[in-house]
């Protein structure tokens, strides 16, 4: 049944909603402290806009703090902020289907075409990963950016971890092809 | 036959590259192997790339400052929280307001005397047949106000 709710009553439920919050303000600057960077660095690559990134990662730690999770183990909960960078990166998208893929190295895209060797090499990455899907590049991120194992990116990416090594196997053999492809490229222009 | 998705020299290829040892510094029949092996040179040809791109991505970050993040999360809880506890009173509203309607209507019809008298020389069946169109308006009106009200307090 409906109850008329006082201004105490609305007071109480914003206090409330801060005691929801999984951890204290210590421990959350710690951990992210320790994890935003890398967070940071994931949703730029899988989103491929560092806007989009700058507008997730704050909405990331904050689904975090609210998340009725009880995690056992630092990997556990790095394990949940990725899953809900993931699904929020995936939204993102959802949302700007329409949108070009930026380059997340920091660099305009004008300014590809005079950079030195290394960066050369730089910008076919980029051009490469541009050209995998979504979940491709998140794939390939965590095994090889994180470190992390087969079995945790089934789980942050909500795939069953059996076909996981067949998705991976066949993102990394993608990749490799785009990027032979353009080193050909780039040896024949020189 | 099954195509083969992993090697068991994957990972030492992978520590090979991430710890700059690949290819002239890593064990000798380990590059020998990847030259065959489609698995282990894939993984040694983007696993550094990603490696690199890691740490320029990582040095490029501007982040917002722990502290801020966290005074923003309690913001945001407590709007939150303040909109959720707001829609009960919103729903309330709605229905005291509704009642009050309903109550005053049975009131005056109870109480007027040329109410009663209009009402009875009234008949419902002629009066629709004769107005349907302002009928069928006044119906839909009935049934959309409400439907209406629920989706915008459904939304909010």
């Amino acid at each position: 049944m409906f109850r008329e709710m006082t201004f105490t009553d609305v007071n109480r439920a914003a206090v409330d909603a801060q005691a929801d919050f999984v951890m204290d303000e210590d421990t959350f600057r710690a951990f992210y402290d320790r994890n935003a960077r890398g967070v940071w660095a994931y949703l730029a690559r899988v989103s491929g806009d560092r806007q989009t990134a700058d507008d997730l990662l704050q909405e990331t730690f904050y689904r975090f703090l609210r998340a009725a999770a009880d995690h056992d183990s630092e990997e556990h909960r790095r394990n949940s902020l990725y899953r809900i960078a993931t699904n929020l990166a995936r939204d993102a998208r959802r949302r700007t289907l329409t949108r070009p893929h930026a380059d997340v190295a920091g660099h305009d895209i004008e300014t590809i075409a005079n950079r030195s060797d290394g960066d050369e090499t730089s910008a076919d990455f980029d051009r490469a990963m541009s050209r995998l899907k979504p979940r491709e590049r998140a794939m390939l991120w965590l095994a090889y950016a994180e470190g992390a194992s087969h079995r945790e990116i089934a789980q942050v990416m909500g795939l069953r971890p059996a076909s996981l090594k067949l998705l991976l196997f066949r993102a990394r053999r993608r990749l490799a092809t785009l990027l032979g492809r353009s080193e050909t490229r780039n040896a024949a222009a020189r | 036959m099954q195509q083969r998705v992993d090697c068991e020299f994957e990972a030492e290829v992978l520590a090979a590259v991430l710890q700059s040892r690949w290819p002239h510094r890593a064990d000798p029949q380990l590059q020998k192997h990847a030259e065959t092996c489609t698995i282990c040179a894939d993984v040694a040809a983007v696993a550094g790339l990603i490696d690199n791109a890691r740490e320029q991505s990582r040095a490029s970050a501007t982040l917002p400052d722990s502290g801020r993040v966290w005074w923003l999360a309690q913001v945001k809880a407590r709007r939150e929280a303040t909109k959720s506890a707001g829609r009960p009173i919103t729903a309330t509203q709605l229905i005291a307001g509704a009642a009050a309607v309903g109550f005053s209507g049975a009131v005056f019809g109870a109480t007027c005397q040329w109410f009663q008298e209009a009402l009875a020389g009234f008949s419902l069946s002629a009066a629709l047949t004769e107005h349907t169109a302002l009928a069928s308006g006044m119906a839909a009106v009935i049934i959309l106000v409400p439907a209406a009200a629920w989706l915008a307090l459904r939304r909010d």
